[in-house]
């Protein structure tokens, strides 16, 4: 589907902030990943007529990027970190909770579009490892049984704005830094909640 | 700048240029460095890692990429240690991972460099026991061209290419790490005028044509260096031929006109030769095509010419005959002046079947610029056909001057894909739909700017065969008055220009369809040409020859033009005669004779020569040379001439600039009202192009273009289907919309066939099909 005015508005305002254009295309490929949960060809096409390069030149950017992805995710990204200080602080377990919760292996999406399940290398929360993030929101000091909590919270209350402050506060433990600042901004998709393209989303 | 420095390469010392990288320098002293992703008209990248060489650092000695280092004073280079043997072990054991090993099926294999280049530098044997990636084999990224992802060794050479020097970047590197391959994006298939390019310098089999595909080896190759036809940049190529069958034509590094690069019709227009509907004897048309034999016909004719009461001969002639042909008709049309007879010949005339034609630029009074200009003029001013379809490795030119910071102006409004390279723009603000300036030239803005006092370089040709060349002359002028100017003559179709420094006097197809005169006994041959199709005088023309008395074709092929002849005399054509060939900047080359003459054709110069003979005018040539060495006379600086011997040696494989009077005798046209411009697309519908399985399809489509808002009005989407309706005609087309056109202007490519009874200057009716869904045309 092409993309409505809105949108194109917001992607004329991100390509203004540029130089040059195509300098747009990382922050224009999340606005895709944020309307459909992945990068449509559909959006490339728009990405591309946007910002003056061709398709494939969007797709190869799109594609080299693990963070883009290629496939619809689930409403809630669970990425469960597996690099080495989560491992050593038993992220094995964490990560056999959460697929035997979920059902799912590496990258894949369960039928009803809930969760998507990935391992993924380190995610810069290594002072409170074991950690796990939800639509790029990280929770830090998790156990197999929070995680378990965790994601049953999420099948049943569908919270539409995922906030890290309240994850952690409801499911987290030892934390890296507190920053000391409160920031009830979060993410409603598998995009990271970006304060200057508009993806950071509040949460009242 | 000619200051050379010194480095050290396996002990000895060289000479260098400053600045050049550690491969060219080793290069151009014999050295050779293996080497996959780097190739000297291509920004280096690093990609492959098989050029690494050992350097003398104040570390101590470190491997670094030749193709990414530069040179520097007494720099310590070693190609051959041991470490870089090992090094180059290593690159080719992780090369070789993914690669299948199936040369036994591969076109690549004895001509590629992965192949050899691991026979010379590779571990013999591998450690990999592991499975290899697997992809689909070949998938077709183009009507012709195909991709094999696990031969590719991720060089980046085609993607380069296909971003830095066509600037179609259709394919990119998909994925990453080890999925990493090149790919299209779906619906996108890789449509670029150059897109064979990417299979001459893949140094793999991964990319194939589809024309070439299974159907030689190179050891059973016959090549022969040649001149192209396709367009008069004369790209320099090599013709590969296996039991006297041309099979493909590969690029050759001429760093005056083509640089390597070719577009795909010069590359794939050639599989006509072989086509099985060539005309191999001579043909009596108005006899029921009965055959002749060459004698027969020679009779024939020679009887006609005589006994015709003082008859009018012209010659309308196309742009594929050699130089010496072009001679060899001239001495025979002016031997025809002087027969005495009762029935004495009143006029000969040569006729250039280019609408496009025009006076041009030839009198002393401008100097005259090369291609090698774009690269160091300041501003490149350009008033002409759309060159990426007329003359498009001359297009690659432009763009990579462009590239290294050119300035290029563009007049008129034919232009597409070269607009984004332009840095003004002079479209329908300037210039009207009737090419006239619309403003005085000292007030176009910027011009001054970009050329008071500067290099300029001006490629300045007729846009349409319909336009006014005035302002083109006014311009020029204007130029001249302000800047150093050079011009290069934009004509673009094959050898035109050997066409008007052989022949005395030359005339336009507007100029013979006015000077034709019923009331006169006429003789008309067409030679190599088809006047009666893609010209915007076709339809007169074809009266003209059905009125004339006698009429004689030299052609390939049956068309619209023989179709009317009394006689078809078959020739032979690129490939399969021997002569020379001179290009837009009066460059001559060799075009070589490597087929065999099919059937009982002869080269036209052949017919002349025994038409002469029949007709006792004597003639005191024989062979292709001793007509080369007759018309080299005729050159202006008797210097370096462009001899057959002078050009087969060595140092002269590029071409040997030099010039000859020029006598072009065109009218001005001057029409006031433009409808419809015509204009000629790279493909199109001609018989070679039709005959040639590979590439036949790419020029069947019949479409128009236009703006998307307006022609009087009409709203219009890309592919829409609509009928043209003027008077009795209508003829159905899909509508291509390219937004750089002016309002109210139709653009129309008068090389696809459909096209010839619209009138230019009348306005066409458009009627968009009743459901765009339902509708496509083909
Ligand atoms: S297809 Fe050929 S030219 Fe292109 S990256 Fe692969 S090996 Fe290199
Ligand atoms: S290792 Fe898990 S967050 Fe760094
Ligand atoms: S040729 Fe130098 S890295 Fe490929």
């Amino acid at each position: 589907m092409s993309w409505e005015k809105a949108l194109i508005d917001k992607a004329k305002e991100i390509i203004d902030m540029y130089p040059q254009k195509r300098s747009a295309l990382g922050p224009l490929l999340y606005l895709a990943q944020e309307k459909d949960g992945y990068i449509s060809n559909d959006s490339i096409v728009e990405i591309s007529n946007l910002i003056g390069i061709t398709e494939v030149q969007v797709k190869s950017v799109a594609s080299f990027y693990s963070m883009y992805k290629e496939e619809q995710t689930g409403k809630y990204l669970l990425s469960v970190c597996k690099s080495i200080s989560c491992e050593i602080n038993d992220s094995r377990s964490v990560i056999d909770s959460v697929k035997n919760f979920t059902g799912l292996e590496n990258y894949e999406t369960d039928t009803e579009k809930v969760f998507t399940f990935e391992e993924v290398e380190c995610i810069g929360a290594c002072g409170g490892a074991p950690a796990v993030q939800v639509n790029y929101e990280t929770v830090e000091g998790l156990t197999p049984e929070k995680s378990l909590q965790m994601c049953e919270w999420l099948k049943e209350e569908r919270p539409e704005i995922i906030v890290a402050e309240e994850l952690q506060e409801k499911f987290g433990g030892v934390k890296s830094f507190d920053w000391a600042i409160k920031d009830n901004t979060g993410s409603s998709y598998s995009v990271p909640g970006f304060q200057n393209i508009g993806t950071a989303k509040e949460k009242s | 700048m000619t200051d050379q420095i010194k480095i050290n390469v396996n002990g000895s010392e060289i000479s260098s240029k400053p600045d050049q990288l550690i491969i060219e320098a080793c290069e151009d002293s014999g050295i050779h460095i293996p080497r996959f992703c780097w190739h000297k008209r291509m920004d280096p990248v690093g990609m492959c890692r098989m050029c690494l060489v050992e350097v003398e650092t104040p570390r101590g000695k470190a491997l670094v990429p030749s193709c990414t280092t530069k040179v520097s004073e007494d720099l310590v280079v070693d190609t051959e240690s041991d470490v870089v043997k090992k090094a180059q072990e290593g690159v080719l054991e992780f090369l070789l991972i993914n690669h299948p090993l199936d040369c036994p099926v591969c076109d690549k294999a004895g001509e590629c460099p992965l192949q050899d280049q691991t026979m010379a530098y590779g571990p013999g044997e591998s450690r990999f026991v592991e499975d290899k990636r697997h992809f689909e084999k070949p998938i077709p990224i183009s009507e012709i061209i195909l991709l094999d992802r696990e031969r590719c060794i991720l060089c980046a050479r085609c993607t380069r290419f296909s971003d830095e020097i066509s600037g179609d970047p259709l394919i990119e590197f998909i994925q990453r790490g080890n999925k990493t391959q090149v790919n299209t994006f779906p619906d996108e298939p890789f449509r670029s005028y150059f897109s064979g390019n990417t299979v001459q310098i893949c140094p793999v089999g991964a990319l194939t044509s589809s024309s070439y595909r299974f159907k030689a080896r190179p050891w059973d190759l016959k090549k022969v260096s040649s001149t192209s036809n396709c367009s008069s940049v004369g790209d320099s190529v090599e013709l590969n031929v296996s039991q006297n069958k041309m099979l493909r034509i590969l690029g050759e590094d001429n760093e005056f006109t083509n640089q390597g690069w070719l577009s795909d019709k010069g590359r794939y227009n050639f599989e006509y030769l072989h086509s099985d509907k060539r005309i191999e004897t001579p043909i009596l048309v108005k006899n029921s095509n009965k055959e002749l034999t060459i004698n027969e016909t020679m009779e024939l004719i020679s009887n006609q010419i005589l006994t015709s009461e003082n008859p009018n001969i012209s010659f309308i002639v196309g742009h594929n005959s050699t130089n010496e042909e072009y001679y060899a008709l001239n001495k025979f049309a002016e031997n025809l002046n002087k027969v005495e007879n009762e029935n004495k010949v009143s006029t000969t005339n040569f006729y250039l079947s280019d609408d496009y034609l025009y006076n041009g630029f030839f009198n002393d009074d401008y100097s005259l610029g090369e291609i090698k200009d774009l690269d160091s003029a300041d501003t490149i001013i350009l008033w002409a056909q759309d060159i990426k379809d007329n003359l498009p490795t001359l297009y690659l030119r432009i763009k990579q001057a462009v590239r290294n910071g050119k300035k290029l102006l563009i007049f008129g409004h034919t232009n597409t894909a070269i607009k984004e390279l332009s840095e003004e723009y002079y479209g329908e603000n300037i210039v009207t739909n009737n090419f006239e300036f619309n403003v005085d030239l000292s007030d176009i803005p910027n011009l001054s700017k970009y050329i008071d006092g500067k290099d300029v370089l001006a490629i300045v040709g007729k846009a349409s065969p319909l336009q006014n060349v005035n302002p083109i002359f006014q311009l020029v002028k204007h130029l001249d008055q302000n800047s150093n100017l050079k011009i290069l003559n934009c004509f673009s179709k094959g050898n035109t220009l050997g066409a008007l420094q052989n022949l005395d006097i030359v005339k336009g197809l507007n100029e013979f369809v006015t000077e034709f005169d019923s009331s006169k006994k006429n003789i008309v041959f067409t030679v190599g040409s088809n006047p009666v199709n893609n010209s915007i005088y076709s339809h007169k023309i074809k009266e003209a020859l059905i009125d004339s008395d006698f009429v004689v074709s030299l052609d390939l092929f049956k068309n619209e033009t023989t179709e009317l002849s009394d006689i078809i005399l078959p020739t032979t054509t690129f490939g399969e005669k021997e002569g020379t060939f001179t290009n837009l900047e009066m460059r001559t080359l060799m075009q070589n004779k490597i087929l065999p003459t099919p059937g009982s054709a002869l080269n036209e110069w052949e017919y002349w020569l025994i038409l002469s003979n029949k007709m006792n005018l004597l003639e005191s040539y024989g062979t292709e040379a001793e007509l080369n060495s007759m018309l080299c006379k005729d050159y202006i600086d008797n210097g370096n001439i462009p001899s057959f011997d002078n050009l087969n040696k060595p140092s002269n494989l590029d071409g040997i600039l030099n010039s000859k009077t020029i006598n072009i005798e065109v009218k001005n046209v001057d029409s006031t009202n433009l409808e419809i411009l015509f204009v000629h697309r790279l493909y199109g519908d001609s018989s070679s192009q039709i005959n040639s399985p590979s590439i036949s399809m790419l020029g069947s489509e019949r479409f128009i273009e236009m703006n998307s808002a307006t022609y009087f009005g009409s709203y219009m989407l890309n592919s829409d289907v609509v009928t043209l309706i003027q008077e009795n005609n209508s003829i159905q087309v899909n509508v291509n919309i390219n937004e750089n056109l002016p309002d109210n202007l139709l653009v129309i490519p008068i090389n696809r066939r459909g096209f010839q009874d619209l009138n230019p200057e009348k306005k066409v009716e458009l009627e968009v099909a009743k459901s765009r869904e339902q509708l496509s045309v083909t």
